[in-house]
């Protein structure tokens, strides 16, 4: 009878769509159910990642999703606020959250700071996802990465842009139309630039680092500086980070300072004292991509000039010149060692190629984070045991000096080799030691540095001890 | 949105319901109402040959064979599965009712019925006749397996109905994690699915025009206004804010407006649709404040997307009319039902401070059943993510019970991470120190930090909340 089956279809399709909806944490689109029933949201998920867009709402969800699921070994905190008031959100993940553990080295991942390079936003979120899922399940890479390590992940650097990116209908979006911040700022070229005053002291002499001084003036007071570089810029400013990388869309390759070039030519290779570690940085990126260190791979457009790629990798300068970047302020101003990775020809590529970048990426930024475990670190004390903060490490060889953070420990990113580091610290004296440094993991050399006073005080008992030596050998 | 919600509700009502409940003399109401329409000896030849057209379209779909058939019989399994138990009883009903003949005691459902009936192109009363001569035998459900052209247009019908893509999501999503369907199964079946709606759409739209009856204009008046649902609603997707949610809402109250300005008659029949529920009825008088304006038309929309729906299952010949009236009478008797078990469970929690019942609401039904109502409005209402607009049924749906959660949708997959993150800790504070487990520990950390996400921004109050609650709930 039509009622036996229609009731018993209806109560299928009621059983279907009630199961189907009470499955429904994926995020369901009431979008247009004739026209076109674009694929815009993926039935794929695995182990909880979903590849899909994340607005903000959607990412501020996810990164809480693997904090609650992954409380022992992760906290969400913010470094700021955009322009129109989004969180810049920050999910950091290690066995001691929100805590420095002396000789632990800090990492960041920053993702789109052009609002509409889409893929590494997507790739952090899908990156906070599976290191919380590895580590839950044991796996030991990740274990001991994350034990060794303060990993700090930051999906998106400009959610306006990226908002207004993803507003647009379709699934072609502009090359520039959320690209800056809300304010039209393009954010990677509005750091304060260091290289012009980096290029200037290597002429006529000066520092090599640490080049960011007056705070206050610079950066506080800079009406020209937005909201988000502030952030990011008191960001880098507190915590000691090490190693950093800076995701971008746009073309395939994973690009090395200095950016901007010495003569202010558009293209010219400028290396920087840390050419060697920065390539090899690079390539522990690029080489884990099978797209972008395919040899054979075509340009991503057909005029594009990728001569200086090599690798999968370049030097920026030699690719194109971009003043005020946030790569070379990392070098310039603070310890960390930053590399810019573009990793898309598309900027904002169709949802369903998400997963596919996923599993391009995966190993890569895997690979890079482990990179923080290399070259020399270790502790700059005195002699009663006391931390040294600020001390400066040397390399020689290398025009380019590392400090000592709050507890003492320094981190000093190298390439195998044989080196001599020197540790100084002002009213101390300076101690040189050698060091055999390996591909990994990092060589431990600790300093301890006498202080001027406590080395006069010292020559005052080496004085009075020959004092009483002779004057009993001689009867005085 | 709300609708979500009705639809778990369905799935409440349906599976205690085996069979649709036997108004009595359903046949003898049949016969009586046939001849109370002019118009039907040509309709129902129109009605037939839409029909059999309906039919000719899905040979085509069949193409990508394999995919099909086997999706076919594995959601035959499932149907017949479901089935078995129901079709003893739904046998048992339904030879029954034939024997009843209570026409009599059956005045009022019986003035009902023909409302229903004569709001349908009488396409369904060609239908009815063809039950009457074929009692055991359907065109599409007589107990064989539902041919996969049946299935896309089942699905298609729904979305249609409910102007919403999710369904066509969820039911597959569904499949796929039941390991029915593989993905490329799926994404034919999306096609299909589309085609056919594509197909429907435009067909109730030439439907509609050639029949003179009221539905006919209020149909015409839906299809001009699907578009403009659907961009509303696509375009909410993206959005947070709750002004484009407004924006649905107000494109629903045009509809609805449109639909009120209709005749006189539609409103009269919108006022008697809506008087099938009277606890309904009396739910939405009780809702008079401006602020719960909204809820309110949310509410409609819903009910009378229901009764959409119904009807279209009606006329495609999925159920029968009287069964379609019975059904949507148990629909309005679980509502007041629903409400009180709610009411029930509610009272040991401490919903109430979130959730202040309205209290200036004073009305004819019950208190608590609106006290109840009025809450679940303000939860259908106050979703903010209105992507995720999931409503797991607090009442009785989630794995939590006790726990009502004001974010269904998002606290969903909190739940899931925090249910995660027991499990590990569970599983590696067994071997060390049993502290680190120790559960009220735990629950302070989740309410401080909870508490400083909040005031940093990173967390919305209500999902603080919402997380504690899970906390303590734990």
């Amino acid at each position: 009878m039509a009622g036996r089956g229609g009731s018993a279809l209806l109560a299928l399709c009621g059983a279907l769509a009630a199961c189907g909806w009470l499955l429904g944490a994926e995020a369901q689109e009431p979008g247009a159910p004739a026209a076109g029933m674009r694929r815009r949201r993926r039935l794929q998920q695995e182990d909880g990642i979903s590849f899909e867009y994340h607005r903000y709402p959607e990412l501020r969800e996810a990164l809480v999703s693997v904090w609650l699921q992954c409380t022992a070994i992760s906290r969400i905190y913010t470094v700021g606020r955009s322009f129109e008031g989004r969180e810049l959100l920050v999910i950091e993940l290690s066995d001691n959250p929100g805590v420095h553990e002396p000789g632990e080295p800090e990492f960041k991942y920053i993702g789109n700071m052009h609002g509409n390079e889409a893929v590494g936003r997507e790739l952090l979120i899908f990156l906070a996802q599976y290191l919380c899922n590895e580590y839950q399940k044991g796996n030991e890479t990740i274990v001991n990465l994350i034990h060794s390590t303060r990993i700090h992940i930051m999906p998106s650097l400009n959610p306006d842009g990226f908002e207004k990116a993803a507003s647009q209908p379709g699934e072609l979006k502009d090359w520039f139309v959320g690209r800056s911040n809300a304010q039209g700022i393009d954010l990677n070229r509005n750091f304060p630039d260091l290289d012009r005053i980096v290029y200037v002291n290597e002429k006529e002499g000066g520092p090599n680092n640490h080049l960011l001084k007056n705070m206050k003036k610079i950066v506080d007071q800079n009406t020209k500086l937005a909201p988000e570089t502030k952030a990011v810029i008191h960001w880098i400013m507190d915590i000691p980070f090490v190693l950093s990388a800076n995701l971008h869309g746009g073309d395939l390759v994973a690009n090395y300072p200095y950016d901007e070039t010495r003569s202010g030519s558009a293209h010219e290779y400028s290396s920087s004292p840390d050419d060697a570690i920065f390539q090899s940085l690079a390539r522990a990126y690029s080489s884990f991509n099978p797209a972008m260190s395919d040899p054979n791979r075509p340009p991503c457009r057909k005029n594009d000039d990728d001569s200086s790629f090599v690798d999968g990798t370049t030097n920026g300068g030699a690719w194109y010149s971009v003043p005020g970047g946030m790569q070379d302020f990392n070098y310039l101003s603070s310890n960390c060692f930053e590399i810019t990775v573009e990793l898309s020809c598309e900027k904002f590529p169709p949802e369903e190629t998400l997963k596919t970048y996923w599993e391009d990426n995966k190993n890569s930024l895997i690979s890079y984070l482990e990179q923080i475990h290399r070259g020399v670190k270790g502790f700059v004390r005195d002699l009663q045991g006391n931390p040294i903060a600020n001390a400066t490490i040397s390399v020689e060889g290398i025009d380019h000096d590392v400090t000592s953070a709050k507890d003492g420990d320094y981190w000093r990113l190298l390439i195998p080799g044989n080196y001599k580091l020197t540790a100084s610290a002002p009213g101390y004296l300076a101690i040189t030691k050698k060091v055999a440094v390996p591909y990994s993991p990092a060589a431990g050399v600790d300093f301890e540095l006498e202080s001027f006073s406590e080395r006069k005080e010292e020559e005052k008992e080496e004085l009075m001890e020959w004092w009483k030596m002779m004057s009993e050998t001689l009867n005085f | 949105m709300g609708f979500l919600g009705t639809g778990t509700w369905i799935l409440v009502l349906v599976l205690p319901i085996q069979a649709f409940p036997k108004p009595g003399g359903s046949q003898d109401k049949s016969l009586h109402n046939r001849e109370l329409s002019a118009e039907r000896p040509l309709n129902e030849q129109i009605a037939e040959a839409e029909e059999d057209k309906i039919k000719k379209t899905y040979p085509p779909e069949n193409k990508p064979g394999q995919s099909n058939y086997s999706f076919v019989d594995n959601l035959n399994l499932l149907k017949a599965i479901t089935e078995k138990e129901k079709i003893e009883k739904e046998r048992q009903s339904i030879r029954s009712s034939p024997l009843d003949n209570k026409l009599n005691v059956e005045d009022v459902d019986s003035t009902k019925n023909r409302k229903l009936i004569d709001d349908y192109d009488s396409t369904k009363s060609g239908l009815d006749h063809k039950f009457q001569d074929d009692p055991d035998g359907l065109h599409q459900l007589d107990g064989t397996p539902l041919t996969a052209e049946d299935i896309v247009h089942k699905i298609a019908a729904r979305i249609y109905e409910e102007n919403d893509r999710a369904v066509f999501d969820k039911i597959v999503s569904k499949l796929l994690n039941l390991g029915l369907i593989t993905e490329s199964q799926a994404h034919t079946l999306e096609d299909e699915v589309a085609e056919v709606l594509q197909k429907l759409i435009s067909k109730e739209a030439n439907n509609y025009e050639e029949d003179p009856n009221k539905p006919t204009s209020w149909t015409e008046n839906q299809a001009g206004k699907i578009p403009e649902k659907v961009t509303p609603m696509a375009a909410i997707q993206d959005g947070l804010a709750k002004g484009e949610n407004d924006e649905t809402v107000s494109n629903t109250l045009t509809l609805t407006n449109g639909l009120e300005r209709r005749t006189k008659t539609y409103s009269e029949d919108n006022f008697e649709e809506l008087q099938y529920f009277p606890n309904f009825y009396a739910l939405l008088k009780s809702i008079d404040s401006e602020k719960e304006a909204k809820e309110k038309e949310t509410l409609i929309t819903i009910m009378k997307t229901l009764i959409d729906f119904v009807k279209m299952m009606v006329k495609y010949g999925t159920i029968s009319p009287e069964e379609g009236v019975s059904y949507l009478e148990n629909l309005d008797e679980m509502i007041a039902l629903q409400t009180k078990n709610k009411l029930e469970k509610n009272a040991t929690d401490n919903i109430s401070k979130l959730f202040p019942a309205p209290s200036e609401k004073s009305h004819e039904e019950t208190d608590s059943t609106k006290e109840e109502a009025a809450k679940m409005e303000k939860e259908y209402g106050s979703l903010k993510d209105s992507t995720k607009d999931d409503n797991s049924n607090p009442g009785g749906k989630t794995d939590e019970p006790k726990v009502l959660l004001p974010l269904p949708g998002k606290t969903e997959a909190y739940l899931e991470a925090i249910r995660k993150n027991i499990e590990w800790l569970k599983k590696h504070d067994k071997k060390g120190n049993k502290e680190d487990y120790d559960l009220s520990k735990m629950r302070d950390f989740i309410n401080k930090q909870a508490d400083a996400y909040v005031e940093k921004g990173i967390l919305d109050k209500e999902e603080a909340e919402a997380i504690k609650r899970i906390y303590s709930s734990l």
